[in-house]
């Protein structure tokens, strides 16, 4: 029996194979699996065998029949997959009309929006500053001493000695002191810039997000929960964040927010450089200095701050290599985002 | 900064294996960024003595030797090198050695002669960047002694970041302090001198000008100093953290800086003029020449270490050629100083120089290591280069410094901050670890808002701790801040409302895509140029802008003031990549306009420096050549119509007014796009075919932009209205229309004249050629009528239409049509 079935498998598939429409496959078909097909008889001489034989050549005879019936079909959509209707004669196999051709957001600000929309989910409202700014609010303020080693980190656009272009989003941080009394939960998106040459992994503009939360008694546990919060929204995995003591003049403690790495799951691979986590933003409790800058009374409130760059996590999601696709804007690039929302 | 372990070990033990103490460390704010393994060893290479020594037979700068390399029977060898000789004790290198370089060595011929391995010099097993000739050693250890007894070496290295704040860990023992922190142990200082040799006077007298520049100076006298290579040992640690070996006078101060933290100067004694030290300010520019031979302008006011002719070193950041130690340096004055940190980091930026010590003092030296530095380098120099030392030396500080004060901590205002539940007795213990002084106040555990429970002494080296939130910090790093455990998130009391603005860019970004258009991000700079080629008058407002005064190496330095560059460069860059038209872009970005009104309020009196920031939404038709409706530029046609539905799609009562006095636009097929209240708020229409040749630009490129933060873009409220349920009539017109009247002109007309019933009229043909006389068009027009209270009778409509008619034919000389 089971040699019967093997030759028929065989004979079955080579004839589909051969069909070259329709029509011969139709032929194939009935030729098989149809009323007086060879698959058929077999199933009708299946009563002539014992019990037990006759249950496992009836088992293997059904996988048979399944097996066939796939190959035929999938034979049927090599041939021409939608067919006209034979009823209408309409070739429904032509392109349909859109309403409009399709476009697309630019990844970086689909990547920002949906970053704004979880912290408004959360509470947080939104604003911007400048991005020409004043030394003052982009460093002085920030508790940046004069002519201090902490302004090498940044590279900064200088328009004279009082006005640049901002190297980070957190002067609005100072913007946004200046006018409100907490409690405050803000996001501040935008533009900043770096004076340094492009490659692939730096662009002198590029995006951040920063965030601020200022009331009588947040703490760094709040911050822990809120990144966490964020993490767990914007990446959907589960994944825990860690906490690495860092420096920024305007926080203290000051910490740099390691997620683990989306892309190998914290085994380590090439784009965590084998560490298995993801730096993705810095974060801190406000400086006493950046309250003072904003005209709180000392020791009132306390507060937290972050700020994560967004070219970078865009990268991450999108699986980009070379940051300066972000700016060429060439739709070869571009048209691989239509309907990324 | 790398930190050598084998260094580090040293001052501090631990017992963990590298990556659990690179990833402790790292936890603890100093971030291990790579672990290097070094391994220098020289498998099959021993020590030997040349026995022979003969000139090879076919080559005259060759030379034919038999070595003992301790086997037994001599080894016949062929070596190049001139400095080979008998007698000579040198590192062999046996048949089957592998040398740095993946070089092995095996049985050759040269020039007819066996060779049975090879004698080593230092540049080939990479022992020094010299390789004039063989080693010449200088051991009394027997032949065949493997080599890696003498030259082996094997290190971990770890490469840190060392933050801005955190000048006490760009030295081993910084590290090695924070090591013992981590684990609870204690760390030791590197050993100092203090015996005196020597009857001689240093002769040397100190002067610092001002105290606020240098707090601290002292000079130490060395004499009979032999210049030599270091001991193997220490160029072994230099070349591990990647500092270049040069002599034992100069590696000692290095080691010594790289070891504590503190910078050193060695001058060659014997090459000052005088005998006086005056640390002052350059009274006006000079040039110098530096240590790396380069000449350098020296702008007044610049803080120099001078003697009694001139400058002999850039304070903090290098000294000058002038007393540089050399070969024939007998007598050395060593300095150790406490250098202002601003005026080392004014002077290095100021001459483009950073040096290892300029990189310290800026960040700020510890004052209670000038003094220990400078006695454990005059040990290793007396240990290393058989100096001598003087008996006495010059120190001259600042009589009014005071170590820092002691700092009040709140347990109470720990948790605040933190969100722990720590207690006294934990803080006491972790600031303790760190080498703080804990002096307990009041009642210890009463932990309130006003209560201080400890007064903590900061060392010299952690002058970065000023204030109670720098001590919270260490608290965090120490106590680990994956004990962190929140409340579940921070949720502000109210939430949040989106703004107008915010939702009319996510929409606008939403339906724009939509349509098909797509999305594009450009510079926020323009190129010098830009607004010759959109042809802006000279008087344009716009060519006023704000040009960086440090950009990057042949970068754009003028920010824009206008958008259609940006526009045009992405037309051109996609069109040339061959991309299908209608290309479709849009943009929403910022330009840059000084001297504006900023349109916000402002608290900061130099605000007024800052330019305007207006955002722009731009949509952009690039590369359609096709015409539609009335002969219309198909472009044309579609920008019009995306600002009218932009406009009801934001419920923003935009309208479009032909013309515009936009120099890049074609004036002949431009809009004005005007607000509710008349201002103009942008423009639309085909940019001029000139300025698309100045582009560069290979098709019609049309476009609009509106101007978002110059309006209100609170949506017009929706309310309902009741509508009547009686039927339309609808009629329609035929129209023969002289080629001189426009569309709308006759658009107006239809809607005064149409009575009060007429609901609306709608252009459904247009028709200019055959069948329709030579300076006239057919117009074909849709009109609706309906009344709220009934049906309407043919009657009325008729009367309706002939009203129409009669208007059309009085004003414009229109006939109905056939
Ligand atoms: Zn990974």
């Amino acid at each position: 029996m089971q040699e019967m079935i093997d030759r028929l498998r065989s004979e079955a598939s080579a004839a589909t194979a051969a069909a070259g429409d329709d029509a011969a496959l139709e032929a194939v078909r009935v030729a098989v699996l149809g009323r007086k097909g060879s698959l058929t008889a077999l199933l009708r001489g299946l009563k002539d065998l014992d019990e037990a034989a006759r249950r496992e050549a009836g088992a293997a005879l059904n996988v048979l029949k399944e097996e066939i019936s796939a190959v035929i079909e999938a034979r049927q959509a090599e041939l021409g997959g939608d067919r006209p209707a034979a009823s209408s004669g309409l070739d429904l196999t032509l392109p349909g009309r859109a309403p409009a051709p399709i476009g697309s957001r630019h990844p970086l600000l689909t990547v920002l929006e949906n970053i704004c929309d979880i912290f408004h989910g959360m509470g947080f409202s939104r604003d911007e500053g400048p991005e020409v700014e004043l030394d003052y609010y982009n460093f002085t303020a920030l508790n940046f001493p004069d002519d201090h080693p902490a302004r090498d980190i940044q590279d900064t656009f200088y328009f004279n000695d009082k006005v640049l272009l901002r190297t980070q989003t957190s002067p609005v941080q100072v913007r946004m002191m200046e006018r409100r009394e907490p409690p405050l939960a803000c996001i501040f998106p935008g533009r900043v810039y770096r004076n340094e040459n492009a490659d692939a992994s730096h662009s002198s503009e590029f995006f951040q997000v920063e965030g601020l939360v200022v009331d009588r008694s947040v703490s760094m546990a709040d911050l822990k929960d809120t990144v966490d919060t964020f993490v767990r929204n914007f990446f959907g995995a589960s994944a825990p964040t860690r906490f690495r003591p860092h420096y920024f003049p305007f926080t203290e403690p000051s910490v740099e927010v390691d997620m683990q790495c989306i892309l190998c799951g914290g085994k380590g691979c090439g784009v965590c450089k084998q560490s298995g986590w993801l730096e993705i933003m810095g974060a801190g409790m406000v400086h006493p200095n950046v309250f003072k800058a904003a005209g709180y009374p000392d020791d009132r409130y306390t507060g937290f701050a972050f700020g994560m760059g967004i070219d970078r996590i865009a990268m991450l999601k999108y699986g980009i290599t070379d940051i300066r696709l972000l700016y060429e804007n060439d739709l070869r690039f571009l048209n691989q985002f239509r309907g990324v929302q | 900064m790398k930190i050598s372990l084998d260094w580090l070990s040293d001052f501090v033990d631990w017992t963990d294996e590298t990556a659990v103490l690179a990833a402790r460390l790292t936890a603890a704010g100093l971030n291990v960024e790579g672990i290097e393994q070094i391994n220098k060893t020289f498998p099959g290479v021993v020590v030997a003595r040349v026995l022979e020594r003969e000139k090879h037979p076919d080559a005259d700068r060759l030379s034919l030797c038999k070595v003992d390399d301790g086997t037994g029977a001599p080894v016949q060898v062929v070596c190049g090198a001139p400095n080979v000789r008998a007698g000579l004790t040198v590192l062999f290198a046996r048949v089957g050695a592998e040398l740095p370089g993946d070089l092995r060595i095996k049985k050759s011929k040269i020039r007819g002669v066996e060779s049975h391995g090879m004698i080593c010099s230092a540049a080939e097993l990479e022992l020094s960047l010299d390789g004039a000739g063989i080693i010449e050693l200088d051991t009394k250890l027997p032949n065949g002694t493997p080599a890696d007894d003498l030259f082996g070496f094997k290190d971990t290295v770890l490469e840190v970041e060392v933050t801005p704040n955190r000048p006490d860990w760009l030295s081993h023992v910084g590290v090695a302090r924070e090591v013992a922190a981590i684990y609870g142990t204690k760390m030791s200082l590197p050993p100092v001198f203090n015996a005196v040799q020597g009857g001689e006077s240093l002769g040397v007298k100190v002067r610092v000008e001002h105290y606020a520049d240098c707090g601290r100076y002292t000079a130490w006298g060395l004499q009979r100093v032999k210049i030599a290579p270091s001991p193997r040992w220490m160029q072994n640690r230099l070349l591990a953290i990647g500092a270049r070996p040069i002599n034992n006078v100069v590696d000692i101060t290095n080691y010594v800086m790289f070891e504590m933290g503190q910078p050193l100067h060695a001058f060659d004694r014997g090459q000052l003029a005088g005998n006086a030290i005056t640390v002052r300010r350059a009274p006006k520019n000079t040039s110098v020449q530096t240590l790396d031979g380069q000449t350098r302008e020296v702008e007044a006011g610049t803080l120099m270490v001078c003697d009694e002719k001139g400058p002999v070193a850039l304070a903090g950041v290098m000294g000058l050629g002038n007393s540089e130690v050399s070969e024939k340096t007998t007598e050395v004055l060593l300095e150790s100083a406490f250098f202002n940190a601003s005026l080392v980091r004014k002077a290095s930026r100021r001459m483009g120089l950073i040096s290892e010590s300029s990189y310290r003092f800026e960040r700020g030296a510890d004052w209670d290591m000038v003094e220990r530095a400078a006695l454990r380098a005059l040990q290793l120099l007396q240990e290393h280069a058989g100096a001598r030392i003087v008996p006495d030396w010059a120190d001259r500080h600042d009589p009014d410094h005071r170590p820092a004060d002691p700092l009040p901590l709140r347990v109470w205002q720990v948790n605040r901050v933190l969100g722990t539940a720590v207690n006294t007795g934990q803080v006491a213990q972790i600031l303790q670890r760190l080498g703080l002084k804990v002096q307990p106040m009041g009642n210890a555990e009463s932990i309130s808002a006003g209560a201080v429970n400890m007064m903590v002494q900061v060392p010299s080296h952690r002058r970065d701790l000023l204030m109670e939130v720098d001590l919270i910090e260490e608290i965090a790093r120490i106590h680990g801040l994956d004990q962190l455990t929140g409340r579940g998130g921070y949720r502000v009391p109210g939430g949040a409302v989106r703004r107008p603005q915010d939702v009319a860019r996510d929409r606008l970004r939403g339906w724009l895509s939509s349509c098909g258009y797509t999305e594009i991000v450009t510079s926020s700079f323009m190129e010098a140029g830009d607004h010759d080629k959109l042809a802006l008058a000279a008087d344009d407002a716009r060519r006023a802008t704000l040009a960086v005064v440090n950009p990057r190496h042949g970068g754009d330095t003028q920010l824009r003031t206008v958008l259609a560059p940006s526009a045009l460069a992405v037309s051109r860059r996609n069109l040339n990549a061959g991309a299908t038209p209608p290309l479709r872009f849009f943009q929403i970005n910022r330009v840059f306009r000084p001297g504006q009104p900023l349109g916000r309020d402002t608290r900061h009196a130099d605000e007024a420096l800052l330019p305007a920031e207006h955002e722009y939404v731009q949509v952009i038709v690039a590369g359609w050549r096709d015409t539609g409706l009335g002969g219309l530029p198909c472009d044309l046609l579609e920008i019009r119509g995306t600002v009218e539905a932009m406009a009801g799609h934001l419920r923003l009562p935009l309208t479009l007014e032909a013309g515009t006095d936009e120099s890049w636009l074609d004036a002949g097929a431009a809009w004005s796009v005007r607000a509710a209240d008349g201002r103009v708020v942008g423009v639309a229409g085909r940019v001029a075919p000139g300025v698309l040749a100045a582009f560069d630009v290979d098709g019609p490129v049309a476009l609009a932009e509106v101007r978002l933060d110059d309006l209100d873009l609170t949506p017009a409220p929706a309310r309902f209205e009741p509508f009547t349920r009686f039927p339309a009539v609808k009629r329609d017109l035929s129209l023969l229309v002289p080629a001189e009247v426009a569309y709308g002109q006759i658009r107006d007309t239809v809607d005064s004249s149409g009575g009060p019933f007429l609901e609306s009229s709608e252009l459904f043909d247009f028709y200019r050629g055959k069948g329709v006389p030579e300076g006239q068009a057919a117009f074909g027009i849709r009109l609706k009528f309906r009344s709220p209270k009934g049906s309407l009778t043919g009657e009325t409509v008729d009367a309706a239409i002939g009203e129409i008619l009669t208007a059309l034919k009085d004003r414009w000389a229109i006939d109905p049509r056939g």
